[in-house]
């Protein structure tokens, strides 16, 4: 399969079952609504060190937002529920608590609430209020208000915790470093166009893809030297002599289907440059289809297939 | 779900209507709900009109026509929503529970007592002792009110458009914009009611009762 004359290799993207979760965040301004996101998306890249991986979804406008602020919309995934939870809870008494004129919300419905203020309102010490007021459909929701000293804070106790998809992603492989990041930076901006995924790599984006193990006893995943272009000559590479470059996007959704759709906007985007400016090849990285419940195939995604 | 329609006729006594929340009267007829028994001696049939919608999408019951005769609308309701077109007598939405109750003309003593949850919402004046050892909950009142508002009050809000009379046991905390106003008007909008033109943000805090646990707030609107 050749796309703008940059080939798509017979491969697949592994991916594995995870936990989200969607916040929304509101402030005064958008400026104040990203400051909040940022910090609370920020060192969430991966689970192997962050816990969590997280990012902002897309802005929302005033008539989108609970409290008829701008605002942002965050997701994040964890290995499991507890992770979550307890990552939800630190990040929102570190990053929204004392973030000047947030507030945060429920932003999915599930029959698995998890605390989004419910624990941070011992925060108020005593002087916290609970408000029960009907959303538009009529259904009571509860939220806390706890003194800070910017005024007060607003947040809704529980947000839905719902089974999600992490680790769907693609590699971009080029002639030079600066021809490959240009092919990703226009992949990430098709993608960040979509709903129900984020893309949690600074940027959305990825260098070091890693493989299972390492010559120390003590690493789990080291280099994935397959696809470093300075080690071509070294190891069983995958890479033929035209590639100077790899980077890897990696997309963390709500469902297989949001994932897909996305992975097939972003690997077009990056193809739109094609041969001409140096984008050569489209890969993916998987365990051998062992380790991940999902397989995300490159070239039936890209046909248009997207279902599991 | 069933929209009832109580309408009052002239009364020379008090009614007691605490039996007539939407939940009690949910799937009963219009001869069902007219032989409902107020008093030893009264029953609905004596003091109401009875209308009854079936094709509603939310359980309400609807007064229309009442004065100050008629005490304990709403009392300990639960659910759904009742709507007072005219005036209400004493305890109005004590010990309310759950759900609106929206009243448009004036109330009398006691609007709100024990009330736990929900909303209740007057657009005229109240009697003494409205919001009296009001447990939590909103309680919104357009008009002014009387002696004692918030007498031992634990927590919950009164929101209202005119400033209280000061009261020793109710401590002003200032004048604020508190964004979960924002959330509240909010849910106003879906409402046939006044309260559904409150945009105003800006608020002046009491806090109250500090005879008692001292955990309410009085939320003065602001133009």
């Amino acid at each position: 399969m050749v796309i703008n004359g940059v080939e798509i290799d017979d491969t697949f993207a592994e991916a594995f079952n995870m936990r989200g979760t969607r916040i929304l965040i509101t402030a005064q301004n958008l400026r104040w609504a990203y400051n909040a996101a940022n910090a609370m998306t920020g060192f969430a890249t991966s689970v192997i060190g962050c816990g969590v991986e997280a990012g902002i979804e897309r802005e929302l406008t005033e008539d989108e937002t609970p409290d008829g602020r701008p605002g942002l919309s965050v997701l994040m995934f964890a290995m499991g529920s507890k992770v979550l939870m307890q990552q939800l809870e630190t990040r929102m008494g570190q990053c929204i608590l004392t973030c000047p004129t947030a507030a945060a919300f429920a932003g999915i419905e599930s029959e698995d609430m998890i605390s989004l203020g419910k624990h941070l309102r011992f925060f108020g010490d005593g002087y916290q209020v609970s408000k029960q007021i009907p959303d538009a459909n009529g259904k009571l929701k509860r939220y806390w208000r706890i003194p800070v000293m910017d005024g007060e804070f607003l947040t809704e106790e529980t947000t839905g915790m719902v089974r999600a998809i992490g680790g769907g992603n693609f590699l971009v492989l080029g002639a030079s470093q600066a021809q490959v990041l240009t092919a990703c930076e226009a992949a990430i901006d098709a993608m960040r166009k979509l709903p129900n995924v984020i893309m949690p790599f600074p940027g959305g984006v990825v260098r070091s893809g890693s493989k299972v193990g390492s010559k120390y006893p003590k690493m789990f995943a080291s280099t994935n030297d397959a696809f470093c272009p300075t080690l071509k000559g070294v190891v069983k590479s995958e890479l033929d002599p035209r590639v100077e470059s790899v980077m890897e996007i990696v997309v963390n959704g709500l469902t297989f289907e949001d994932i897909a759709v996305s992975m097939k906007a972003g690997i077009e985007a990056a193809c739109s440059l094609g041969k001409d400016n140096g984008i050569l090849r489209i890969s993916a990285g998987n365990y051998g289809g062992k380790l991940g419940q999902h397989h995300f195939k490159l070239r039936p995604i890209l046909s248009g297939e997207v279902s599991a | 779900m069933s929209h009832i329609t109580l309408t009052a006729k002239a009364v020379s006594r008090s009614v007691d209507c605490r039996a007539l929340l939407p939940e009690a009267l949910q799937g009963k007829t219009v001869a069902e709900i007219a032989s409902i028994k107020l008093a030893a001696n009264l029953s609905v049939a004596d003091v109401f009109e009875v209308s009854v919608d079936t094709a509603s999408e939310a359980a309400a019951v609807t007064f229309k026509n009442t004065t100050s005769a008629h005490q304990y609308i709403g009392f300990g309701m639960t659910t759904g929503q009742i709507s007072v077109t005219g005036d209400a007598g004493d305890f109005l939405g004590a010990q309310l529970q759950n759900g609106v109750l929206i009243c448009t003309g004036n109330v009398g003593a006691r609007a709100g007592d024990r009330m736990r949850r929900g909303m209740l919402l007057i657009e005229g004046n109240t009697g003494d002792y409205c919001g009296s050892d009001m447990m939590a909950g909103t309680l919104g009142v357009l008009g002014t009110t009387g002696a004692h508002l918030g007498y031992g009050m634990k927590r919950g809000t009164l929101l209202l458009a005119h400033r209280p009379a000061e009261q020793a046991t109710w401590v002003d905390c200032g004048f604020h914009k508190l964004p979960f106003l924002n959330i509240l008007y909010k849910s106003f909008k879906r409402l046939d009611s006044r309260f559904a033109q409150i945009s105003s943000q800006r608020v002046q805090r009491w806090m109250g009762d500090m005879g008692g646990l001292g955990k309410a707030e009085i939320l003065v609107i602001q133009s």
